[in-house]
C-alpha cells in the first residue's frame, strides 16, 4: 500500500517540496488579499485617505452562553445570512467582522464567538476584557442554559470592563413546541440583571439583526454620553496609556 | 463539599455561580476551579493539537486585524498631533489655531469647552450637545473627542496601543501595512472627521489647505522627530494594553495549555514579519505539538531549504520600496515577490478570483466546514450528467499550516463502485480553492435521475496519510430538471450517516466473516479473517482486489496492524488467515477491534470498501460477538458482519 501511495505521488507530479510551501504562500496570499481588500474599500468610497478605513468606529462584541444554545448559528446568520442544522462545536474562539451603517456612522463590528464548553473557558474569558458589548444567549428549549444565565452574568462582571453593555437573548424561539422558558421569565431575568432582552431565532432569522443593531445603538449612546458629556475623560486622561500589568485581572484564575 | 465548590456532573461545565465564587474567595483558593484540579482533570482539559491549531489561526487572524487597527489609530493620532503642531495662536488674544487676532476689533471668538482656549468662529465647531445650549469646541478638541471615539479609548478609558505611521517604515516591514500607508494618501485632500456634516463646504476647503500646510510642515519635523519616535515606540511597546493572548500567556497557570508554546507564540506574534522567521515559527509549532508526526517534522525541516525564496521575496519588496514610493510599482514588486514565493503552486487566475472577495476574508471561519459553489446539468439527450465544480470558500483548515489541499470527489449513491467516482484535481494550500472543472457522468438514465443522489465531498489530500474528509453535500438528482443548469451554493456538512439517505448502501459494501477467540493459554486474542461476501466492486472491471486490515485500538505502539494477502479480482474472497494479539484478558475489554476491507490498487490509492468495529462501544451484532468472545474464553466464535462505510475511528489518519 505504501508503495502504491508513493506512486500516486509521482503521478500527481508534485514533489515533496511543495508540501512545505503552505506557510510562505499562505502568508503572502493572506496579506496581499488584505491590502487589496483595503485598496478596494478605499476605492469604493472614493477616499484615498488611509485613515478612514471604510469605517468610523470599531466595536468589539462577544457572544457567550452555554454550549449548543446557538451562538455560532446566530453569528453566522448575522454575518453570512447562512444557517446549517448541523452542530459543530466551536473550538475555543472565533470571530467575524461585519460593517454596519448605523446613525450615519459606519461601525465595524468584530464579533467574537466563544465556545460554551467549560474546557475552553480559559481562552474565552481572556476575550471578555476587550468586548464593548455582550450577547448573552440561552436556549428557550433548554432550562439548564437559562439557569446558567446568572452565572454568565457573573462572569461578565468578573472579567469584562465595567461599562460593557449586555443584551440577553433567548435563542431558538422558532421551536415553540419545545419551549420550556416562557418569554416572561426571560424578560424578568433580564430586568433583574439590567439587560435588554430579545427572543430570537437564528434558524428563522428572527430578531438576529435587531439584536446586533440594538447593541450597536446602546454602545453608541454610551459612547456619546461618555465623550460628549464628560470631556474630562478625554482631556484628563490624555496621557494615560493602558498599562500592560494585568492588575485588574483576577490573578488566581486558571 | 467538593460538589459545592466545583459543581458536579453536568454542572462541571457551567460557570460557577455567585455563591461558589464567594466561597472560593473566602477560602482564598482563587476564582477558578482549575486551581484545584487534579492532574487527571487537567489532562482532559489540555487542548489537543488540532484545537490548538484552530485557536492559533483565529488568534493570528485577530492579530492581523489588531495590527491594522493599531495603524489606523496611529494615523488618527498622527493627524491630531499635526493639528496641534500647526496651531500657531496662544488661545488668549489670538485664535489658538489660526493665530488671528481676537477681541473687540478683531474676529469674534468662542471659548473651547474642553481646553478653555479661545478660537475664532472658523476654527471652532458648534456641537449640539445633549444639553440644550450649544457648546463650542476648538477643532483640536473636537478632533480629540473624535479620536477618543474612533479608537475605542472612550471605552477603555485610555488610548489603545497604536503604531505611528512613520515608525513601521523602518521598524517593522510588514507587507500588509506597507502598502496601505503609502505617502500617496497624504498628498490627497483629507477630510477631517469633524468636517462630516456640521462644517460647511468653505470650511472644509480651508481645512484641506490647512492640512496640506501641516503635511508640508511635517517634512521638516519628521527628521527631528524620528529620534523621538524611536524612543516613543519602545516606550509604547512597553505600555501597551494586553491582547488576550498576551494575558493568557502572562499568567503562567492560565497558560497551561499553551505553556509549551510560549516561545513559539512569540514568533507567532511577529509572524507577520517577513519570512526568515517562518522557520522559527515552524519549529516552534512542531515543538508545541508533542504528538506531531515524525514525518510531518521532516517535512517541515525541509522547508528550511526553501526559505530562501521568501527571503528574496522580502528583499524584493524592500528594493521596490526604496526605489520608488509609487503604489503601482510596489504592487508589482510585491506581487512578483509573492508569485515567486508561491511559484506554480496555485494557478494565477484562481488567485485573482479569490482576492477581491472582501467578505471571503472577513467571514472565513474555522468552525464551519466551508461552502461549495457548483452547478449541475442533466443532458437528457446524451444521457450525461455534467457537474461543474466552481469553487469552495472558507474551507476548514486540515493541515498544520492552517490550510488544506482540497479536491472534490463525486459519488452517485446508492452504489459505491469506482466506476461512479469522479474527482477534481487537487489544489494546494488554499481554503478558497477555485477548480472550475466539469466532471461528467455518462450513461445516466432518467431512472437514475429519479433514484440516485449525487454526493459531493470535499477532501484534503495528504501525501503521507489518508486523505481527510472535510465536508460534503448531497443533491438528490430528482431536483434537477433535464437540460437546465442548476446552480448551487451549499454549506458543506459533516459526513452524513449513509443509512439515513440510502439504506441500500449498507448492504452494498458486503459482508465479512470474522472469528474471535481469547486464548488463555497463549494469553492473547486470536482474530480470524475467514471470508468476505458480496463486496462492492471498486474497479472498473466490476471486481475488487480485496484485502483485510485489522487493528486493535487503542494502539499505543502502533503495532497492532495486521494485513491479509490480497485476493485478486473477486468479490467473495476467502482469506482464512489468523492474527494473534498478545494481550491480558483484563485489558481486552477496553480494546476495540477494527477490521477494514480494502481494494488494492496499483498506482492509485487503495480504496476503502467497508469496515466493522468490534468492542464495547459497538452495538447490535458486533457488540454481541465481542461479548460472547469475552465470556467464552478459549472458544472460537465465528460471525458474519455487515460492512459499513465509515472509517472506524480516527486511526486511519494516524
Amino acid at each position: 500500500m505504501d508503495l502504491s501511495r508513493r506512486k500516486r505521488f509521482v503521478q500527481n507530479g508534485s514533489s515533496p517540496i511543495s508540501a512545505v510551501r503552505p506557510h510562505l504562500e499562505g502568508r503572502t496570499e493572506g496579506s496581499s488579499a488584505h491590502t487589496l481588500e483595503m485598496a478596494k474599500a478605499d476605492h469604493r468610497f472614493g477616499q484615498r485617505d488611509g485613515s478612514d478605513q471604510n469605517f468610523d468606529y470599531m466595536f468589539k462584541l462577544l457572544i457567550i452562553g452555554n454550549s449548543s444554545v446557538g451562538k455560532t448559528s446566530f453569528l453566522f446568520r448575522y454575518a453570512d445570512d447562512s444557517f446549517s442544522n448541523s452542530f459543530v462545536s466551536t473550538v475555543g474562539i472565533d470571530f467575524k467582522v461585519k460593517t454596519v451603517y448605523r446613525n450615519d456612522k459606519r461601525v465595524k463590528l468584530q464579533i467574537w464567538d466563544t465556545a460554551g464548553q467549560e474546557r475552553y473557558r480559559t481562552i474565552t474569558t481572556a476575550y471578555y476584557r476587550g468586548a464593548m458589548g455582550f450577547i448573552l444567549m440561552y436556549d428557550i428549549t433548554n432550562e439548564e442554559s437559562f439557569n446558567a444565565v446568572q452565572d454568565w452574568a457573573t462572569q461578565i462582571k468578573t472579567y469584562s470592563w465595567d461599562n460593557a453593555q449586555v443584551i440577553l437573548v433567548g435563542n431558538k424561539c422558532d421551536m415553540a413546541d419545545e419551549r420550556v422558558i416562557p418569554v416572561e421569565k426571560g424578560k424578568h431575568l433580564a430586568d433583574q440583571l439590567g439587560f435588554e432582552y430579545y427572543e430570537a431565532s437564528a434558524k428563522e432569522n428572527i430578531n438576529v439583526r435587531q439584536v446586533f443593531e440594538r447593541l450597536v445603538d446602546i454602545i453608541c449612546v454610551k459612547m456619546s454620553e461618555r465623550v460628549d458629556t464628560d470631556p474630562s475623560v478625554v482631556s484628563g486622561a490624555k496621557t494615560t496609556r493602558l498599562s500592560d500589568k494585568p492588575t485588574q485581572l483576577p490573578q488566581n484564575c486558571c | 463539599m467538593s460538589d459545592t465548590m466545583f459543581g458536579s456532573g453536568n454542572h462541571q461545565w457551567v460557570c460557577p455561580n455567585d455563591r461558589q465564587l464567594a466561597l472560593r474567595a473566602k477560602l482564598h483558593t482563587g476564582w477558578s476551579v482549575h486551581t484545584f484540579q487534579t492532574e487527571k482533570q487537567r489532562k482532559t482539559q489540555v487542548l489537543n493539537k488540532r484545537e490548538l491549531d484552530i485557536i492559533l489561526s483565529v488568534i493570528h487572524r485577530a492579530e492581523q486585524l489588531d495590527l491594522i487597527e493599531q495603524h489606523r489609530i496611529g494615523r488618527l493620532m498622527e493627524r491630531l498631533e499635526n493639528m496641534r503642531r500647526s496651531a500657531v495662536g496662544n488661545g488668549l488674544s489670538q485664535c489658538l489655531l489660526c493665530g488671528e487676532a481676537l477681541g473687540l476689533l478683531g474676529t469674534p471668538s468662542v471659548l473651547c469647552f474642553d481646553c478653555c482656549k479661545k478660537v475664532c468662529t472658523k476654527c471652532g465647531i458648534e456641537t449640539a450637545c445633549n444639553q440644550k445650549r450649544a457648546q463650542w469646541l476648538c477643532k483640536i478638541c473636537s478632533e480629540q473627542r473624535e479620536v477618543w471615539k474612533r479608537s475605542g479609548a472612550w471605552f477603555y478609558k485610555a488610548l489603545p496601543k497604536y503604531i505611528h505611521p512613520e515608525k513601521d517604515s523602518f521598524m517593522d516591514r510588514r507587507p500588509v501595512i506597507e502598502r496601505e500607508e503609502q505617502p500617496v494618501a497624504r498628498s490627497v485632500p483629507i477630510t477631517y472627521t469633524w468636517a462630516h456634516r456640521k462644517v460647511d463646504s468653505s470650511e472644509s476647503d480651508s481645512s484641506d489647505s490647512e492640512l496640506s500646510d501641516a503635511s508640508s510642515d511635517r517634512k521638516t519635523f519628521v527628521s527631528a522627530s524620528i529620534k523621538r519616535r524611536h524612543s516613543a515606540l519602545s516606550e509604547s511597546s512597553g505600555s501597551v494594553p494586553l491582547t488576550p493572548l498576551q494575558s493568557i500567556l502572562s499568567s503562567p497557570s492560565r497558560a497551561s495549555f499553551l505553556s509549551e508554546s510560549h516561545s513559539s507564540l512569540g514568533s507567532e506574534r511577529s509572524s507577520l514579519a517577513p519570512a526568515p522567521e517562518d522557520e522559527d515559527t515552524d519549529q516552534g509549532r512542531t515543538s508545541l505539538s508533542a504528538p506531531v508526526l515524525r514525518r510531518a517534522g521532516s517535512q517541515r525541516s525541509s522547508s528550511s531549504s526553501s526559505s530562501s525564496a521568501p527571503a528574496t521575496a522580502s528583499s524584493a519588496t524592500e528594493t521596490g520600496r526604496e526605489k520608488n514610493d509609487n503604489d503601482d510599482d510596489l504592487d508589482r514588486a510585491f506581487s512578483a515577490a509573492s508569485a515567486s514565493a508561491s511559484a506554480s503552486a496555485l494557478p494565477p487566475p484562481s488567485r485573482k478570483e479569490e482576492e477581491p472577495d472582501m467578505e471571503g476574508y472577513d467571514s472565513d471561519d474555522s468552525t464551519t466546514l466551508g461552502t461549495l459553489d457548483f452547478s449541475l446539468l442533466y443532458d437528457q439527450e446524451n444521457n450525461a450528467l455534467h457537474c461543474t465544480i466552481n469553487k469552495a470558500k472558507g474551507l476548514k483548515p486540515m493541515d498544520h499550516n492552517g490550510l488544506s489541499d482540497p479536491y472534490v470527489k463525486l459519488h452517485l449513491l446508492p452504489g459505491a463502485s469506482k466506476a461512479n467516482k469522479l474527482r477534481t484535481k487537487t489544489l494546494r494550500n488554499t481554503l478558497n480553492p477555485v477548480w472550475s472543472e466539469t466532471l461528467t457522468y455518462y450513461g445516466i438514465t432518467d431512472e437514475d435521475m429519479v433514484r440516485k443522489t449525487l454526493r459531493i465531498s470535499v477532501c484534503d489530500e495528504d501525501k503521507f496519510r489518508h486523505n481527510e474528509f472535510i465536508g460534503e453535500t448531497r443533491i438528490p438528482l430528482k431536483k434537477l430538471k433535464p437540460n437546465q443548469t442548476k446552480n448551487f451554493y451549499n454549506c458543506l456538512e459533516k459526513q452524513l450517516p449513509i443509512d439515513k439517505t440510502d439504506d441500500k448502501s449498507l448492504e452494498e459494501r458486503g459482508r465479512i466473516m470474522i472469528s474471535l477467540k481469547y486464548s488463555s493459554q497463549k494469553c492473547g486474542l486470536v482474530v480470524g479473517i475467514i471470508r468476505c461476501a458480496h463486496l462492492a466492486a471498486m474497479d472498473a472491471n466490476g471486481f475488487s482486489d480485496p484485502y483485510v486490515k485489522t487493528y486493535l485500538k487503542p494502539d499505543e505502539n502502533k503495532k497492532s496492524k495486521h494485513k491479509t494477502a490480497v485476493k485478486k479480482k473477486t468479490l467473495n474472497p476467502e482469506f482464512n488467515e489468523e492474527f494473534f494479539y498478545e494481550i491480558k484478558y483484563t485489558e481486552l475489554s477496553k480494546k476495540t477491534l477494527e477490521v477494514t476491507v480494502w481494494d488494492y490498487d496499483i498506482g492509485k490509492s487503495n480504496d476503502f470498501i467497508g469496515g466493522v468495529s468490534l468492542g464495547i462501544n459497538a452495538n447490535g451484532e458486533r457488540l454481541k460477538h465481542w461479548f460472547d468472545c469475552l465470556k467464552n474464553k478459549d472458544k472460537k466464535i465465528e460471525r458474519w458482519h455487515t460492512l459499513t462505510n465509515e472509517l472506524p475511528g480516527s486511526g486511519f489518519n494516524d
